[in-house]
């Protein structure tokens, strides 16, 4: 359920990029946010380590305008993909209206592929967050790899019949636009208020 | 004017919600003598401020210190505590008094004199009562679908992301 303040004028959408250890979570962020247009965005934060693995998540609210006088925004977030970080990825996922699952297309990344998003299902299970109708995206990303895997590979594996699905070279921002306007789209059609 | 804005500050029939949020935290801001007060939600997000907040990225504020809180608290599971309810730091010359008001909110604290601390943590242990109990009421949405369609809203905000997120 998006956050909406009375007080503050404003509605605000929680978007959460998942995917195991170096899929290019923060590439995509990083690469959307210097896409994007001066006044809708603000300062990217990140909390990463000294080798730029995010430690605890990269933050970056993106506000797309004024509906009605509330001002909308989308404040998304990326997770830590190493496996040691769990603790920190269920932070995080916590209150998220939206997912984008960023896969490793690279073949030797299958295993980490689906480790990841069967914790993350978990995850999202313990907000109670129903996923079959919640706005979840795939992107298989590093098209740009030798031999990448075949698109269809992970949603045979992980049993996932309608999910929407993009193609992306995250260092070139190939995708990056197509997949957050697919999953900010189905985050607002799922609005309502209470 | 003056009419309107007196009429919202009296309290009809004990009616917590006479009085805002933000008109609360306002309070808090004088009667503690602090620079900002926010309060935000366990998942990052701002629901009312008051105070200077010039100089503060609020947003930002608001999500990290909602990280903060809640690795805090899985920490203070691991010494067997439900959680910290106050976190304080202190800097060279600004300090966050952060407490929580209800189970899914913090209130921030933003003051220069370390000397008030005591002033602060009281007014703010008052004031987050007060606060908690317009929460529990949960009126926010109801006021806000007064003045806000959702199929129009949808509509609107559909129109902004196609443009926002175009492909270049
Ligand atoms: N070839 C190629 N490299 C990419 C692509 N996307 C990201 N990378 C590289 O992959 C590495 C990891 O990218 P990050 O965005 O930091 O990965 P992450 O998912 O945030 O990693 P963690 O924070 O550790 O979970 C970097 O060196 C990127 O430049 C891509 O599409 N193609
Ligand atoms: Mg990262």
């Amino acid at each position: 359920m998006p956050h909406i303040s009375y007080d503050n004028k404003e509605i605000a959408f929680k978007l959460v990029y998942c995917g195991p250890g170096l899929s290019g979570k923060t590439t995509n962020l990083a690469r959307l946010h210097t896409m994007l247009a001066e006044h809708v965005r603000s300062k990217m934060i990140s909390l990463d380590t000294a080798e730029e693995r995010t430690l605890f998540f990269d933050f970056c609210p993106i506000e797309i305008g004024t509906i009605e006088g509330y001002r909308v925004r989308f404040n998304m977030y990326t997770v830590p993909g190493q496996i040691y970080y769990e603790a920190s990825r269920r932070l995080i996922l916590d209150g998220a209206d939206g997912v984008v699952f960023v896969a490793d297309s690279q073949r030797d990344r299958i295993d980490d592929n689906i480790i990841s998003f069967e914790l993350m299902q978990e995850n999202l299970r313990s907000y109670h967050i129903d996923v079959p109708d919640f706005p979840l995206v795939l992107q298989y990303n590093k098209r740009d790899c030798a031999e990448a895997l075949p698109i269809g590979t992970l949603e045979a594996h992980l049993h996932l019949a309608n999910i929407d699905v993009f193609e992306a070279v995250a260092t070139e921002g190939v995708g990056v636009m197509e997949t957050v306007r697919c999953v900010c789209r189905r985050m607002v059609n799922r609005f309502q208020i209470d | 004017m003056m009419v309107a804005t007196r009429r919202r500050n009296i309290v009809v029939n004990g009616d917590l919600n006479a009085v805002s949020l933000k008109e609360h935290l306002g309070a808090l801001v004088k009667t503690s003598g602090a620079l900002t007060a926010l309060l935000i939600t366990k998942e990052g997000h701002g629901i009312a401020e008051a105070g200077d907040t010039s100089y503060l990225n609020t947003t930002a504020m608001a999500a990290l210190v909602a990280g903060m809180f809640s690795a805090t608290r899985e920490v203070a599971r691991m010494v067997g505590e439900q959680q910290f309810s106050i976190l304080l730091q202190q800097g060279e010359t600004r300090h966050i008094h952060i407490s929580l008001v209800t189970n899914s909110a913090m209130m921030i604290v933003i003051f220069e004199d370390y000397q008030r601390i005591g002033r602060v943590r009281h007014e703010a242990k008052k004031m987050g009562e007060l606060v908690g109990q317009v929460l529990a009421k949960g009126t926010d949405k109801a006021k806000v679908s007064e003045e806000l369609s959702v199929p129009e809203f949808k509509e609107y905000a559909l129109n902004l992301i196609d443009r926002i997120f175009a492909m270049k």
